[in-house]
């Protein structure tokens, strides 16, 4: 006996429609993503103009700026971030709920970029990971969008078999550099920067954790 | 350019060199061209505690005092009715480099009188401590917290003597002295560590955090001193 009820295809046997998990787990999350916006300097009007009406950051899914981190699903860092401001960050970061992204906005979150200086932290991957880096000075609104984007196929890529891979964070972490020293070394260095100059000027004694004399002789 | 061999990051990390320009022009043609004011007052009222006079920039008169006695200098110099100098528009510090004095600059202007005077005071480099002037002019408060944080110069008696512009753990020095290198003291990886292990809310006193965890207790506990009340009067 035929059953009669009606289906999204007329009537008939009941319709179903096959997917993967991941799939859809994927597509909702890529289409859902509540930026935090961590905005310090220039790069963060680009990033107000990306959401305002003329670019409409709302199509791709970034429906509303979650100011509040536990409601987030992205970071965008979008600035020069001090040391005294790299806490503030890190404790931002820790405070979003996973699956989360990050994205470094702009030449000086992601390097420093001119601020090759005492105050500023010289690049933002030395603080939280970082998924998509969007270059420029400060990059338009096209250029967020681009990196939003990014972070949607990286999404798309994404496994919940691999979730404890793709997600692993020890909670022992929070609040503590991502990189160790040596990688901050690492990461420091291409940039024009820093240490390494420091270092060979031979006037200056780096991984000294004294207070040194406040003039030189 | 560098000589063969030289370390060529030596140049940068020496800082600038002092200038050759000589720091009391006292024969600069536009001091007697146009002489200010309040210059001679000085002179008349406190003699030898006016250290230097110049000009610069045309028509800017500077005079350098005696830092032991800024406090009653500048407040005569807000006080006088022929004075006045009510506004203080600025109060930064500089540091020549070459272990020079650092000066305390105070930059007042007289609202009544239409008239500006630069004050300097020279803290030599053994001891950096001048009287406060916040109780002159409140909005020397974080101007001096400023120059405390950037130069080192302690401010006595000022009322609220914490850092302004750096972190609480910052120990690398004070960043706008000459012989401060451009990119700190410490390995990045060490500064990276530090500004990761400060707490931001140190920077902040109690009072400015606001006591608003006992006040919601205190109104959590009354609102249930209510409700029982009400429940007792329901009874």
């Amino acid at each position: 006996m035929g059953l009669d009820v009606p289906g999204i295809f007329g009537t008939g046997s009941p319709t179903f429609l096959t997917t993967k998990v991941d799939f859809v787990v994927n597509w909702a999350r890529r289409n859902s993503l509540w930026p935090m916006p961590f905005g310090t300097a220039c790069c963060a009007i680009e990033m107000m103009a990306s959401a305002a009406s003329n670019y409409d950051l709302a199509r791709f899914g970034m429906e509303r700026m979650s100011f509040s981190p536990r409601q987030a699903d992205v970071l965008i860092c979008a600035g020069r971030v001090p040391y005294k401001l790299a806490p503030v960050l890190r404790r931002i970061w820790d405070q979003m709920m996973q699956p989360k992204w990050c994205i470094s906005m702009g030449a000086c979150a992601s390097s420093g970029g001119v601020f090759d200086v005492y105050s500023m932290v010289q690049g933002i991957d030395t603080i939280v990971p970082v998924d998509v880096y969007i270059p420029g000075c400060p990059p338009r609104p096209e250029g967020l969008i681009y990196g939003l984007m990014m972070v949607q196929e990286k999404i798309s890529g994404e496994s919940l078999t691999r979730h404890a891979e793709l997600r692993a964070e020890d909670p022992d972490a929070a609040g503590k550099p991502r990189a160790g020293d040596a990688q901050v070394r690492d990461l420091t260095g291409p940039f024009g920067n820093s240490t390494q100059q420091n270092r060979l000027s031979g006037l200056v004694e780096t991984d000294a954790t004294e207070r040194p004399k406040d003039r030189l002789p | 350019m560098n000589k063969a061999g030289s370390n060529p990051f030596a140049m940068v990390d020496e800082g600038p060199k002092p200038s050759d320009a000589t720091v009391f022009p006292e024969d600069a043609p536009e001091a007697a061209s146009a002489p200010h004011p309040s210059v001679e007052a000085l002179r008349d009222h406190f003699g030898d505690a006016i250290v230097a006079h110049e000009v610069c920039a045309g028509d800017q008169h500077v005079v350098y005092v005696d830092p032991a006695r800024n406090v009653e200098i500048l407040s005569w110099l807000k006080a006088d009715p022929g004075q006045h100098y009510d506004h203080l528009a600025d109060l930064t510090a500089v540091d020549y480099g070459g272990g020079r004095p650092i000066q305390v600059v105070y930059q007042l202007w007289s609202i009544p009188h239409k008239r500006a005077l630069r004050v300097k005071a020279e803290l030599p480099l053994s001891e950096l401590e001048i009287e406060s002037v916040a109780g002159l002019w409140r909005c020397a408060d974080w101007l001096e917290r400023e120059v405390a944080d950037m130069f080192g110069v302690v401010f006595a008696g000022h009322p609220d003597p914490r850092r302004i512009l750096m972190p609480e753990n910052y120990a690398e020095g004070y960043p706008l002295r000459k012989d401060f290198p451009l990119r700190g003291r410490f390995s990045r990886a060490e500064q990276t560590r530090r500004a990761l292990r400060q707490n931001p809310e140190d920077d902040y006193f109690p009072a400015e955090m606001g006591d608003r965890e006992p006040q919601l207790v205190a109104s959590v506990a009354d609102d249930e001193d209510d409700e029982s009340e009400e429940v007792n009067h329901g009874d």
